[in-house]
C-alpha cells in the first residue's frame, strides 16, 4: 500500500498530534458545556437585560466563522497584556464557540421539561438550585445526547483549524509530515479518511449513549 | 391546621377563587367537590404555594405561605399527590421517593431507603423498586406518587383529582390506600370527582360553585336532604356525577 | 503617518476581501447546490453502482474538516496528477462539493418526500404524474426544502473563511494582512468579524422571505 508506505514512519509523530487533538476537543467539550449550560440558564431568566447577554452571545458566536473568531483571541489576547499559549487559546475559542451551540441544546432540552414534574420537585420542599441540578438539568441532558454529540461532531472537525495558529494537533502534524515528505496527496487522503471515521465513530457512540440513557424515558 | 382566609385568585381578568375561607384540623378528611373549572386545583396549588394568592390569606400550622420562611415551612408540613404523577421520569421508584426525604429532610440515605421499601411494600409495589416510571401502569406509578408524599411524614397530605387518570380497576387499587391511610387518622384534603368514596371517608365536604365555596357541612348532612341536598346546585351536580 | 496606521485605501481592500468572499460564495453555491440535486437524482434513479459511491463520498466530505479537504485538493492533488491548481481554483472545487455534499442531503429527502406524495396524490386525483408532481408537489418540496438549504448555506458562508489559509485574497485574509500591518487586532478582527455577522444576517433574512414566498404561492397554488 503506497498510502501505508508514505505514513508508516510518522505514525508516532501522527499519534502525538492526534493525541493533541483529543485533549483539546475533550477540554473544549467540558468548557463549552459549562459556558453552554450557564447561557442556558441565563437565557430561561426573567431578567431581559440577563436574557438579552445570554442570546447576543449565541447570535454573535454562531454567525461569525470560528477562524475569524480564532485570530481575534490568538492575535487580540497578547494586546490585552494576557500571553498564554497557543493550544491554550485553541481550546478557549473552542470552548466559547461551541458553548453558543450547546446552550441553544440545552435550553431545547430544559424547555422539554414537563411542567408539573417541576410541581412536585417545588412542593416537596426541593430549593431552586436542587430542582435544577436534580430534575432539569438531568433531564434536559438526556434528551439533549444527540444534539449534544452533534456539537461535539462538529467541535472535532473544528479543531483542525488550529493547526492555522501554530498547534501541531492531527491537522498540524498531517502539514509537517505533507511537508517533509513530499507526498501531499497520500497524507491528506489518509487524514480525511482518519477523521470521517472518528467522527463517524463517534457518532454511533452517541446513539448508543442515548439509547443507554433514555431507555426507560420514552415519551418523557 | 391548615386556615384558608377570603382567598382571592385572578389569572388575568377571571376570577378563579372568591374570598374562599376554609379551616381544616389535624386529623380530618376534607373533600373538595364542584365541577371542573370550579377552582378546586386551584385551591389546593394556592395552599402549597404552587400559585400565589390574589388576596387573602393562607396559613399552615400558623405559617404564612406567601412569605419565604412560611412557604418553606408549609411545605415540610404538607405534601401533593398530583393527578398526573408527575414522577420525576429519569429516576427509579425509589429514587423518586427517597429525593426529597435525603435532599430536604437530611435523613442518611440508607434510611430514607428503608421507609421508602417499607412504603412500597405497603402498597404492593417492593417488586417494583428498581423500575422507572415509563416501565410502571398508571395506576402504580400513581402509588409510587403516593410513597414519595408520604416519605415526607407530611402532617396533611394534599391529593389533587389523584384517580382523574386512572381506569376504574386501577383507581380501585389507589382508592384503597387512601382509605387505610385515612382510617389511620392521616389529615386530607382531597379534590376528587369520587363522590361515593368521598361520602366513605370524608369527615367534611366543601362545595366549590364557579370559584365560591357555598357549602362546608359535615359529610353526612351534606348527603341530607335538609343539608346539602336542600341545595339545587348540589343536588344538580351529584344526579349528573351519579349518571356519568 | 506611520505605516501602521489605518488609511482610507483600507476600507477598499476590505470591500475587495468581501467582493472575493462573497464571488467565490455566490459561484460555489451555485455549483454546489446543482450537482447536489444531480447527485440526488442520479442516487433516486438507481443508477447501477452509483449508490454507494455517492453516499459514502458525500458523508465523507460531511465528516471531515474542510480545511483537510482544501489542503488534499490544493497541495495533494496537483503533486498526485502534476498539474497546475490555483487556490481559486482549490477553493472553488473544495466549497463546491461541500455544499453539494450537504445540499444532497436536503434534495434527496425531498424527492423521497415527492416520490412518496405524487404516488399518494396520483392515486386520490387520478392525475397524471407530470401534472401533480408540476403543480402540487414540486412547489411544496420547494417550500420545505428552503429553510433547511438556507441553515446550510448560512454555515457555507463561513466556511469560506478557511480558503485564506490556502492564499485566496478574500475577507479573512485582507483580515491577516490588516493585523500584520496595524498590529491592531482588536479593532481588525471585530470588523471583519461584524462584516461576516451581517452577511449572515442578509444571508439568512434574504432566505426567510424566500422561504414565505414559496410558502405563501403554494397556499395560494395548491389544488
Amino acid at each position: 500500500m503506497r498510502f501505508w508506505r508514505v505514513i508508516e514512519p510518522y505514525i508516532g509523530f501522527l499519534l502525538q498530534g492526534f493525541a493533541l487533538t483529543v485533549v483539546a476537543c475533550l477540554l473544549a467539550i467540558a468548557g463549552a458545556v459549562l459556558l453552554g449550560a450557564l447561557t442556558a440558564s441565563m437565557r430561561s431568566s426573567g431578567n431581559g437585560l440577563v436574557r438579552g447577554i445570554a442570546n447576543a452571545y449565541g447570535d454573535v458566536f454562531r454567525n461569525v466563522p470560528f477562524l475569524v473568531q480564532l485570530f481575534f483571541f490568538f492575535y487580540g489576547l497578547p494586546e490585552l497584556g494576557i500571553y498564554i499559549g497557543a493550544l491554550e487559546t485553541g481550546i478557549i475559542a473552542m470552548s466559547i464557540a461551541g458553548g453558543a451551540f450547546v446552550s441553544d441544546v440545552i435550553l431545547s432540552g430544559i424547555l422539554t421539561v414537563d411542567a408539573g414534574v417541576i410541581d412536585a420537585a417545588k412542593v416537596s420542599g426541593l430549593s431552586r438550585f436542587k430542582i435544577f441540578t436534580r430534575i432539569v438539568l438531568p433531564i434536559a441532558m438526556r434528551v439533549s445526547v444527540r444534539p449534544m454529540g452533534s456539537v461535539l461532531i462538529n467541535l472535532v472537525l473544528t479543531s483542525s483549524i488550529l493547526s492555522t495558529i501554530t498547534v501541531n494537533e492531527l491537522t498540524g502534524a498531517a502539514k509537517i509530515v505533507a511537508a517533509t515528505t513530499f507526498k501531499p496527496f497520500e497524507v491528506y487522503a489518509v487524514l480525511l479518511v482518519l477523521y470521517a471515521s472518528l467522527t463517524t465513530l463517534l457518532s454511533f457512540a452517541i446513539s448508543a449513549v442515548h439509547h443507554r440513557l433514555n431507555r426507560f424515558m420514552t415519551g418523557g | 391546621m391548615i386556615v384558608a382566609e377570603n382567598v382571592e385568585k385572578r389569572f388575568r381578568d377571571v376570577e378563579v377563587l372568591k374570598r374562599v375561607n376554609l379551616r381544616v384540623e389535624p386529623g380530618e378528611v376534607v373533600t373538595i367537590l364542584g365541577a371542573s373549572g370550579s377552582g378546586k386545583s386551584t385551591l389546593i396549588r394556592c395552599i402549597n404555594g404552587l400559585e400565589t394568592l390574589s388576596g387573602g390569606k393562607i396559613t399552615v400550622d400558623g405559617h404564612d405561605v406567601s412569605t419565604k420562611a412560611g412557604l418553606v415551612a408549609a411545605r415540610r408540613a404538607s405534601a401533593t399527590v398530583f393527578q398526573l404523577f408527575n414522577l420525576y421520569p429519569h429516576m427509579t421508584a425509589l429514587q423518586n421517593i427517597t429525593l426529597a426525604p435525603v435532599e430536604v429532610l437530611k435523613l442518611p440515605k440508607t434510611d430514607a431507603e428503608a421507609r421508602a421499601r417499607a412504603l412500597l411494600d405497603r402498597v404492593g409495589l417492593s417488586a417494583q423498586a428498581d423500575a422507572y416510571p415509563q416501565q410502571l401502569s398508571g395506576g402504580q406509578r400513581q402509588r409510587v406518587g403516593i410513597c414519595r408524599a408520604l416519605a415526607m411524614q407530611p402532617r396533611y397530605l394534599l391529593l389533587d383529582e389523584v384517580t382523574s387518570a386512572l381506569d376504574p380497576e386501577m383507581t380501585g387499587d389507589v382508592l384503597r390506600i387512601l382509605a387505610a391511610l385515612a382510617a389511620e387518622g392521616t389529615t386530607m384534603v382531597f379534590v376528587t370527582h369520587e363522590i361515593e368514596f368521598a361520602r366513605h371517608i370524608s369527615s367534611r365536604i366543601v362545595f366549590l360553585e364557579q370559584g365560591e365555596l357555598i357549602v362546608d357541612l359535615p359529610t353526612a348532612k351534606f348527603f341530607a336532604e335538609d343539608g346539602g341536598l336542600a341545595v339545587p346546585r348540589i343536588r344538580q351536580f351529584l344526579s349528573k356525577m351519579k349518571k356519568d | 503617518m506611520r505605516y501602521a496606521d489605518f488609511t482610507p485605501y483600507d476600507i477598499i481592500l476590505l470591500l475587495q476581501g468581501l467582493g472575493v468572499t462573497l464571488a467565490l460564495f455566490v459561484g460555489t453555491t451555485l455549483i454546489g447546490l446543482f450537482l447536489g440535486l444531480l447527485l440526488a437524482i442520479v442516487h433516486h434513479y438507481r443508477i447501477p453502482g452509483c449508490r454507494p459511491v455517492i453516499v459514502v463520498v458525500t458523508e465523507a466530505l460531511k465528516n471531515s474538516p474542510v480545511l483537510v479537504q482544501l489542503f488534499l485538493v490544493f497541495f495533494g492533488i496537483p503533486a498526485f496528477l502534476h498539474i497546475r491548481m490555483t487556490p481559486v481554483e482549490a477553493a472553488t472545487l473544495t466549497i463546491s462539493l461541500n455544499t453539494a455534499a450537504f445540499a444532497f442531503v436536503v434534495f434527496r429527502s425531498g424527492i423521497e418526500s415527492i416520490d412518496r406524495d405524487q404516488i399518494e396524490a396520483a392515486k386520490v386525483f387520478g392525475l397524471g404524474r407530470s401534472q401533480i408532481l408540476r403543480l402540487v408537489i414540486a412547489p411544496q418540496a420547494a417550500a420545505f426544502a428552503v429553510g433547511p438549504l438556507v441553515g446550510i448555506l448560512v454555515n457555507q458562508l463561513q466556511v469560506t473563511s478557511l480558503i485564506s489559509v490556502i492564499g485566496v485574497f478574500d475577507l479573512t485574509k485582507i483580515g491577516n494582512i490588516l493585523n500584520l500591518r496595524t498590529l491592531q487586532p482588536f479593532i481588525v478582527w471585530a470588523v471583519i468579524g461584524l462584516i461576516y455577522y451581517l452577511a449572515a444576517k442578509a444571508l439568512a433574512h434574504a432566505g426567510g422571505r424566500i422561504e414565505a414566498a414559496l410558502r405563501k404561492s403554494v397556499k395560494w397554488g395548491g389544488i
